[in-house]
């Protein structure tokens, strides 16, 4: 069959090369906003996903990974008492400040872990060895924070809220966009640097079942005196009565996941027990929907699609305009109303296919670039896939406002001059 | 060949091509009303030429846009083939224009992105032939009508005669039984205006159809069988005065 609507559609080609760059634009908007969106909630769940935990207990009060309450370092060894754990190991999170001897303040988010664990990953460790953290005052950061961090590499000194720390690892791919700096570093060492600038009293409590709960409160005994590597204090090894954030628990193989969770629920007081897919999910939720950048980045889109809509519109309205006399001599022939639809609806399928291929190799090579700057823009095949349909309806959706101008044609029209 | 499988018999056990009866048209405004056509009767015989002529304003337009089918009388019936077509429904009329009409027009309204023959399988396609068989069948025709080594020519390559010539290659896609033709020659030349008439007028002869000429030029009145005289919305005797004070100026 002649394709009335691939010859109509490249009879002008300068037209058609400017709906096929507005179509490249709204596909463009479209990938690369939630591309950024995606790549902005990836981020900030990476070092959940990435880790090899079935399940994460939490306090009863947690909101998403990085904002939740402390839980006692004891209940990690009652976890690990739990019929069903396979592995039970400690995860330390809580906000310090860096700076270097020249340098201005950054802020920190220290991440505590068991560097010779199974269960905890911090990205992909491109330089150093995760082992090296088990020195005192010894970090890892991620390679993409260096610059915010006034760091050149492995080697740099500085201080964690005013004690000691060299720089002995770079680790990729582990940095939340919206957070501020990781800096990794052992147990023992993150609870020297959330601890040493605090006076400590334990507080114990007689509970009705007759338990004694214990709990060390941190009092900020004002600032501490600038420190250096010679002078700097022992380090504080973690105690049954410290603070940690997370246990991260490996079920022992065929356990029944929702019934560990029962369990380890039970056991452990006041805490919440998530799968790594549950806390990935309400961290992405929050990220999404309780702050801005969602909306932000959905409306960038949106304006993307409306554009886009708006351009494949016009430019299928003039064109039909300009062969209403063609159209009208097909009506005038016999032709009926499906053959009409089909004709201008395959020139809206033509121009989603055209402009979204070029519009995505354009993406897909941005997003590339960006990701050599550290920007994440995550086009992920569904990403793709959803784009394509978007488009396809975006210009099946113009066709059909142009097409009215041809249903509605009158055919005696086809005899005035 | 499809040509060559026309039958110049075909249907002759119908006596009428058109016939249209008391036909009236109005058209209302807020301002005004305006009767176009006052009360028309007409019959057009099978398988001839036949010219409709008149002044501007005469309602030609009007009256030929309802013997195709493609406008509805305000009153009045219009037979087409013996078939009453002003009780047809939109879907039924399409369908009837489809297998039994072809047009020519006066602006040539080909698809300026096609060629020529792709603008003669367009109307193979309009009536669900595809393929080979539409490709074959629009070589066929542009053969017919001395076009066929300009098939691969756009109409913008082309000279009006050419193009009309294309015009009526489509106009026959599917042997229709009356072709009805607006101003055919208005936009040519008078060599090509003569080559064209006589091309409608071999048409009609050779092959069958009924023509049917809407025009101004009396230089189709030699290849007319019969001549209606349109004006003032009302068909007038061909020795009336009026008609042939028109006949006259216009020669």
């Amino acid at each position: 069959m002649v394709s009335i609507a691939r010859k109509n559609l490249l009879e002008d080609l300068p037209r058609f090369l400017v709906a096929q760059a507005g179509i490249m634009f709204a596909v463009g908007l479209v990938a690369i906003q939630t591309g950024i969106l995606n790549g902005f909630t990836r981020s900030t769940v990476r070092l959940i996903e990435d880790s090899e935990a079935d399940l994460w207990v939490a306090s009863e009060k947690i909101v998403h990974f990085e904002l939740t309450e402390p839980l006692l370092t004891s209940q990690l060894e009652e976890a690990e008492q739990i019929p069903g754990v396979a592995v039970a190991e400690a995860l330390l999170l809580g906000v310090g400040r860096w700076q270097t001897p020249q340098g201005q303040p950054d802020p920190l988010k220290i991440v505590g872990f068991d560097p010779q664990g199974q269960l905890f990953q911090p990205g992909y460790i491109s330089e150093g060895t995760v082992n090296s953290l088990l020195q005192p005052y010894q970090v890892m950061v991620d390679r993409t924070r260096l610059t915010s961090l006034q760091a050149e590499g492995i080697g740099v000194n500085g201080t964690v809220n005013q004690l000691p720390a060299r720089i002995a690892a770079i680790t990729e791919d582990s940095q939340s966009i919206p957070a501020s700096a990781f800096v990794f570093t052992s147990l023992d060492n993150a609870n020297t640097y959330l601890t040493s600038s605090l006076s400590t009293k334990v507080n114990c409590q007689l509970q009705e079942n007759d338990n004694l709960r214990c709990t060390k409160v941190y009092e900020n005994s004002g600032a501490a005196a600038e420190v250096n590597p010679g002078t700097a204090p022992a380090i504080l090894p973690l105690s049954q009565t410290d603070a940690i954030t997370y246990i991260l628990v490996k079920a022992q193989p065929q356990q029944d996941l929702t019934a560990l969770k029962q369990k380890l629920e039970a056991a452990l007081n006041e805490t919440r027990v998530l799968t790594t897919a549950e806390l990935s999910q309400i961290t992405r939720q929050f990220w999404q929907t309780k702050t801005g950048v969602g909306w932000i980045l959905g409306l960038g889109a949106a304006v993307g699609v409306v554009v886009g809509m708006v351009v494949v519109t016009q430019i299928l309205y003039a064109s039909v305009s300009d062969h209403l006399k063609e159209f009208g001599t097909l009506k005038a022939m016999g032709a009926s109303n499906g053959l009409l639809y089909r004709i201008v609806m395959e020139q809206a399928l033509w121009m989603a296919v055209l402009g979204y291929v070029p519009g995505m190799l354009l993406c897909v090579s941005i997003s590339v670039f960006a990701a050599g700057q550290g920007i994440v823009i995550l086009i992920t095949p569904l990403t793709a896939a959803a784009a394509l349909g978007l488009v396809v309806v975006m210009c099946l959706g113009s066709g059909a406002l142009a097409i009215g101008k041809v249903i509605r044609l009158d055919p005696a029209s086809v005899f005035k001059a | 060949m499809l040509i060559q499988q026309l039958s110049p018999q075909r249907n002759r056990n119908r006596t009428k091509a058109i016939a249209a009866r008391d036909v009236r048209m109005v058209y209302q405004s807020r301002a005004e009303r305006h009767q176009v056509l006052k009360g028309i009767d007409l019959e057009i015989p099978r398988g001839a030429c036949h010219v409709l002529m008149g002044p501007s304003g005469s309602g030609k337009t009007t009256l030929v846009s309802i013997l195709a089918g493609l406008l509805t009388p305000t009153a009045g019936q219009v037979f087409l083939l013996d078939r009453e077509i002003t009780q047809l429904s939109p879907r039924e009329l399409t369908r009837f224009r489809r297998e039994h009409l072809g047009f020519v027009f006066q602006g040539f309204n080909l698809f300026p992105a096609l060629s020529a023959a792709e603008n003669v399988e367009v109307a193979f396609n309009v009536k669900g032939i595809r393929g080979k068989a539409a490709v074959a069948g629009a070589q066929s025709l542009l053969d017919l009508v001395g076009l066929g080594d300009r098939r691969h020519y756009r109409p913008c390559d082309l000279s009006g005669g050419q193009k009309q010539r294309v015009a009526i290659a489509r106009a026959l896609v599917g042997e229709p039984e009356i072709i009805i033709a607006d101003e055919p020659t208005a936009a040519l030349d008078a060599q090509n205006g003569q080559a064209i008439s006589q091309l409608l007028h071999h048409l009609a002869k050779e092959q069958g159809c009924t023509v049917l000429l809407v025009t101004h030029d009396p230089r189709l009145l030699k290849y007319a069988d019969t001549v209606h005289y349109l004006e003032d919305g009302q068909i007038q005797p061909q020795d009336s005065s009026r008609a042939r004070f028109y006949l006259n100026s216009v020669a």
